[in-house]
């Protein structure tokens, strides 16, 4: 019993983070119809942000929220307008293998930078973990969960309650009927594109002080998010948060019960499956 | 008339490098060309004529090598025998692959090629009885075979290339004929619209499997070589996301639904890869990546579709 209630904390604790990277990927996704390859490599961004930012500057990793995911909304929208924004047009596969080319190229500078060496954020707290009613909690793992909660709750006010928001889902809803309505869709796409790499650097600072951070770390996200955001429902807010928790669950029940070896397996097993019988995702709200 | 020139002129190409050097460096780099050519030419067949993105070739990869390297580990089957049934068992494991992903369209088509190639690959992984993990297989000797007088001396690299060339040719060859055939029309109508495809009468599952089938036998046969050649298997090397996407770039950088596309876009990307790599000791994809979005950016349809419509614009 005990086993169960753990592998369930750890599970819940670990999908809301993956909720976080999800988030991104298909708030960018609804509006623009891309899908980012590249977005694995902003999450590692964030990452290194905030490893560089603990060892040069002696700043809290959680702290470091601060600096970068405004640089990260920044950076986003320019790496939109100059070099997103001429390939759309050009279709979906282009748009695709442009982001791939993305992912190469800031994976191999992180690379060419940072090295390969694997590195860890060491924190004083991290040490002993909280042990609330016999479960062990890591105090970073709970400090990024309920980072991870503000934030979402964060995006969900902002989008549904800012004239801005609503823009957005209005831009995701129908392109061409949004424009009639006096909607600057360009404009909507640049900060979008913006919100999304922002989230992803919020998810990886989240995540760093409880993963091994190394510069191709984006190839196993990237893949952890595609099936997040399929399970949730491509483009649907909710359907990340739910799916990111779903997939948290998933593995850690089934490292427990199935098999170590296997609980990604598992996950990519469940994604076939909601792929083929429910396309727009486990509570039918995205968009197939 | 300038087709078939060009065709002769790719071919002689082709046949040239081990005559006019003995340069092991530059060997190795033509054999790489000339098996990411095959590669690309065979996801081309699928993805370019039919517009089907797959982001998973690295199975029928990994399944053709492990086949190849199993069947001559344990039965002692020979290369040429091996090579053929990996081919056949890619086949195998495209039928069914294709059957379940082929249900879907688009950017859900890709992404349920990514998740079955992860699947496979994460089995290979742990399927120790079978592949022997993570630690791969090593073939320490190749059997003898002769030929003429002599025995085929392993140790050189001119046989490889020797096979590599044919395999790579046969590829090129069967995209042509698949251009000129009823089922490459029908690809062509899918890939342009599929639905209006269907309503015409196009069996377009049937069609789509039969291609993805025979573009898995030519991806697994190069499996199959990589496993000869390198002598080593392991699923980081056969099986990981990176390899489809090579195959995806290589394709689209030489241009979708040609010929000779594959051949450049494998000379392009192959070449600066290696380059590139001798010279720095980490990171060496950041010019591969540059490349490929500057290609996308001012040559949407690829090097030789750019140069093709250059060519007849002028004229």
């Amino acid at each position: 019993m005990e086993t169960f209630v753990q592998s369930l904390v750890s599970g819940v604790l670990t999908g809301s983070l993956y909720a976080m990277i999800g988030l991104g990927l298909t708030v960018v996704f609804g509006v623009m119809r891309i899908i980012n390859l590249a977005h694995g490599d902003l999450v590692m961004l964030g990452m290194y942000g905030a490893f560089w930012s603990h060892v040069l500057w002696r700043v809290d990793p959680f702290l470091s929220l601060v600096i970068w995911v405004p640089l990260m909304f920044l950076g986003g929208m320019l790496l939109y307008r100059f070099l997103l924004r001429p390939i759309v047009p050009g279709g979906e596969l282009n748009t695709l293998l442009y982001t791939a080319g993305l992912s190469l190229l800031i994976a191999n500078l992180a690379l060419f930078s940072w090295t390969g060496d694997y590195r860890t954020i060491k924190l004083p707290y991290a040490i002993t973990p909280l042990r609330p009613f016999g479960i062990a909690v890591p105090i970073p793992l709970a400090l990024a969960f309920a980072l991870a909660a503000v934030i979402t709750l964060a995006l969900y006010l902002f989008l549904a309650r800012t004239d801005l928001g609503r823009a957005i889902r209005a831009t995701s809803q129908n392109a061409e009927a949004a424009a009639l309505m006096g909607i600057d869709v360009e404009r909507i796409a640049m900060i979008t594109f913006g919100l999304g790499s922002a989230l992803a650097g919020a998810a990886g600072i989240l995540l760093a002080p409880s993963l091994y951070l190394y510069p191709t770390v984006g190839e196993i996200l990237i893949a952890k998010c595609f099936v997040i955001v399929v399970l949730g429902g491509l483009g649907s807010v909710a359907g990340a948060i739910a799916g990111g928790i779903l997939l948290g669950l998933v593995e850690s029940l089934g490292a427990v019960y199935v098999s170590v070896a296997y609980k990604d397996t598992i996950g990519f097993v469940i994604f076939l499956l909601v792929l083929l019988f429910r396309p727009s995702g486990l509570f039918g709200v995205g968009k197939a | 008339m300038t087709r078939v020139a060009i065709v002769a002129v790719v071919l002689i190409l082709m046949m040239a490098p081990p005559l006019v050097t003995t340069n092991q460096f530059l060997l190795h780099l033509a054999i790489t060309v000339l098996l990411w050519t095959l590669l690309g030419a065979s996801w081309n067949l699928l993805g370019g004529f039919a517009g089907q993105v797959s982001f998973g070739h690295a199975t029928f990869f990994g399944v053709g090598a492990y086949a190849t390297m199993i069947l001559y580990l344990r039965l002692g089957l020979a290369p040429w025998y091996g090579m053929a049934l990996g081919g056949a068992a890619a086949v195998l494991v495209s039928l069914p692959i294709g059957l379940i992903c082929f249900r879907l369209r688009g950017p859900y088509f890709s992404l349920s090629t990514l998740a079955v190639a992860e699947i496979v690959r994460l089995v290979a992984l742990n399927w120790e009885a079978l592949t022997n993990g993570p630690v791969g297989l090593l073939i320490t000797a190749l059997p003898p075979v002769a030929l003429g007088t002599r025995g085929i001396n392993w140790e050189s690299k001119v046989p490889f290339y020797c096979i590599i060339a044919v395999l790579a040719a046969l590829a090129m060859a069967a995209t042509w004929i698949l251009s000129r055939a009823r089922l490459g029309a029908y690809l062509l109508a899918i890939r342009e619209d599929e639905d209006a495809a269907e309503s015409v009468g196009i069996d377009t599952v049937r069609a789509k499997v039969l291609t993805l089938a025979l573009s898995a036998f030519f991806t697994g046969l190069g499996g199959g070589f990589y496993g000869f050649y390198f002598h080593y298997v392991d699923p980081d090397a056969v099986f990981p996301i990176a390899v489809s996407v090579e195959m995806v770039f290589i394709a689209v950088v030489g241009g979708l639904a040609t010929v000779i596309g594959p051949v450049i876009g494998a000379v392009f990307l192959t070449t600066i890869g290696e380059l590139f790599r001798e010279r720095f000791q980490v990171g060496h994809l950041i010019f591969y990546g540059l490349f490929m979005m500057l290609v996308i950016r001012y040559l949407p349809e690829g090097i030789w579709g750019g140069a093709r419509r250059a060519w007849t614009g002028r004229r």
